[in-house]
């Protein structure tokens, strides 16, 4: 508690509203848990006893003081970086992600938004080590994501569909989701098209049913199994591996669409941010 | 394998829809970008999968069966025809042709089918190893497993899924007659003569798993002494 007072804090004298702040994460989920029987909600009590302590709290206290701090070529905070708010706000940025941005043309999810606020903005190399590492607790990515989506905790998924890219991306995404190919036949309906179903130990999130999904969807999350902060590019990347297809490259248009699929599915539910999963 | 012609007739329609106006995909405007909005979600999905900025996926990458991750991407008229938003099924014309084609996929060990090592066919049914690739490739230098426990229940000294149906005990309550081997095996092979559409891979037909596997799968299934049957 004392440690979300702290977090909350400085974001509370950037921006002077902290509405979302006062629900913590477990108590997001706690409210789905409540409004609905879901036995993929309730299937780990020892990460909801966990989520006050969180790991992912004190990665995104990193991601803050990299946020504001000036960097690479150009010394230059992500202050001055569009999330699609206008530059430097996060408040409910990120249940408005993925999102048509003018300066690119580009339907975006937000850590193809942080490459592009990196290089164009901060103007590091995209081979920089700062770019290229996306996948743990230490890389900055995860820091940035995990920072940045804490501002939308508690908050609507509520990806835009007024542009018509991002309607075709949504609408792509959708075929994605039920294409089926590869060595299993499989597509993402396969493990989430059904309630209360299980691969081995772990209950699996019903796509049809929003209040499931967005626990899914809300990533950054830290995996206790893994030990680290994922994001949601890594959770594409995992299904796809699983499913017998091709490795998805990260921030490809392919799964730019399908996420901004999954996030619709989740639309007007509240996001879990950042979430603790097994 | 797969017979392309029995089922072609069922999803033309299907194909109509997907290859219609395709020629939108090549087109670029002046600023030599591709207008995503002017293709359908099919076409789309096609152009992001395979074209978009080289690919979405790592599509050069070798696959255990031969060939590229492009040719694995590449749906198969079974994959297409079963490929429905909101997963539901497609009309019954174009069930039946599926069932048919399954059926004429599926062959038969010479001698028939036989019960294998259970022994072995245990550590198959739990091995979920095999075929995955991208960032962690599974070298078949490993053996190959038919992760049957990600969805059934077998023995319950291990907890398996329940996305697929309660396998324990399947030998003791059902006996070796041979209707029943061939129903196991036809399911193993290609589930979708019996469920077309199913979510269960075809493990026959695929190449997934070779003869001895499901042989020895089986026994683990219908063995006396398997623990399935205890």
């Amino acid at each position: 508690m004392f440690r979300k007072a702290l977090l909350a804090l400085p974001v509370a004298l950037a921006l002077g509203a902290t509405a979302h702040a006062e629900k913590a994460p477990e108590d997001v989920l706690q409210g789905l848990i409540d409004s609905i029987d879901s036995r993929y909600l309730t299937q780990s009590e020892m990460n909801l006893m966990m989520m006050p302590d969180n790991p992912a709290l004190w990665v995104g206290m990193d991601g803050e003081d990299l946020f504001h701090t000036a960097r690479g070529p150009n010394n230059v905070s992500m202050e001055a970086c569009d999330f699609g708010k206008g530059p430097g706000v996060l408040e409910g940025a990120y249940v408005e992600m993925p999102r048509y941005f003018e300066d690119t043309g580009k339907v975006m999810d937000l850590e193809t938004r942080i490459v592009h606020c990196m290089t164009q903005v901060q103007g590091f190399p995209a081979d920089d080590p700062a770019v290229r590492q996306r996948h743990n607790s230490e890389s900055d990515h995860m820091k940035l994501q995990t920072y940045i989506a804490m501002q939308s905790n508690g908050m609507a998924w509520n990806n835009p569909l007024d542009h018509p890219l991002e309607t075709a991306m949504r609408d792509a995404g959708e075929v994605l989701f039920a294409r089926r190919a590869g060595m299993s036949d499989f597509n993402c309906y396969a493990c989430h098209g059904q309630s209360g179903k299980q691969v081995r130990a772990s209950v699996l999130p019903n796509a049809k049913v929003p209040e499931d999904w967005t626990k899914a969807i809300s990533w950054p999350a830290f995996r206790v199994g893994h030990g680290h902060v994922r994001s949601s590019q890594h959770r594409v990347r995992g299904c796809y591996y699983q499913m017998r297809q091709p490795g998805m490259l990260a921030g490809s248009d392919a799964s730019i669409a399908l996420i901004s699929y999954w996030t619709d599915l989740a639309r007007g539910q509240p996001a879990i941010l950042p979430d603790m999963k097994r | 394998m797969f017979k392309k012609t029995s089922l072609a007739a069922g999803v033309a329609a299907f194909a109509t829809i997907l290859f219609a106006g395709g020629c939108a995909i090549a087109e670029a405007d002046k600023s030599g970008q591709v207008d995503y909005t002017a293709m359908t979600p099919h076409e789309l999905a096609e152009y992001l999968i395979f074209e978009a900025n080289g690919g979405g996926f790592n599509l050069a990458q070798e696959m255990q069966e031969g060939g590229t991750a492009r040719e694995r991407m590449q749906q198969d008229e079974l994959q297409k025809a079963c490929s429905i938003i909101g997963d539901g099924k497609p009309d019954a014309e174009t069930l039946e042709a599926i069932r048919t084609a399954a059926t004429e996929s599926i062959t038969y060990p010479e001698g028939g089918i036989q019960l294998g090592d259970w022994e072995r066919g245990r550590v198959l049914a739990w091995s979920g190893f095999g075929y995955r690739v991208g960032h962690n490739y599974d070298d078949h230098a490993r053996e190959v497993g038919g992760t049957c426990y990600n969805c059934h229940q077998f023995a319950t000294d291990r907890v398996g899924g329940n996305v697929g149906p309660v396998l324990t005990g399947y030998g003791k309550t059902r006996g070796t007659s041979e209707p029943i081997l061939k129903y196991v095996y036809d399911m193993i092979y290609n589930p979708h003569t019996y469920f077309p559409c199913t979510h269960m891979p075809r493990f026959g037909s695929s190449g997934f798993l070779d003869e001895q596997s499901i042989a020895d799968i089986m026994a683990y299934m219908f063995d006396p002494e398997s623990p399935v049957n205890e």
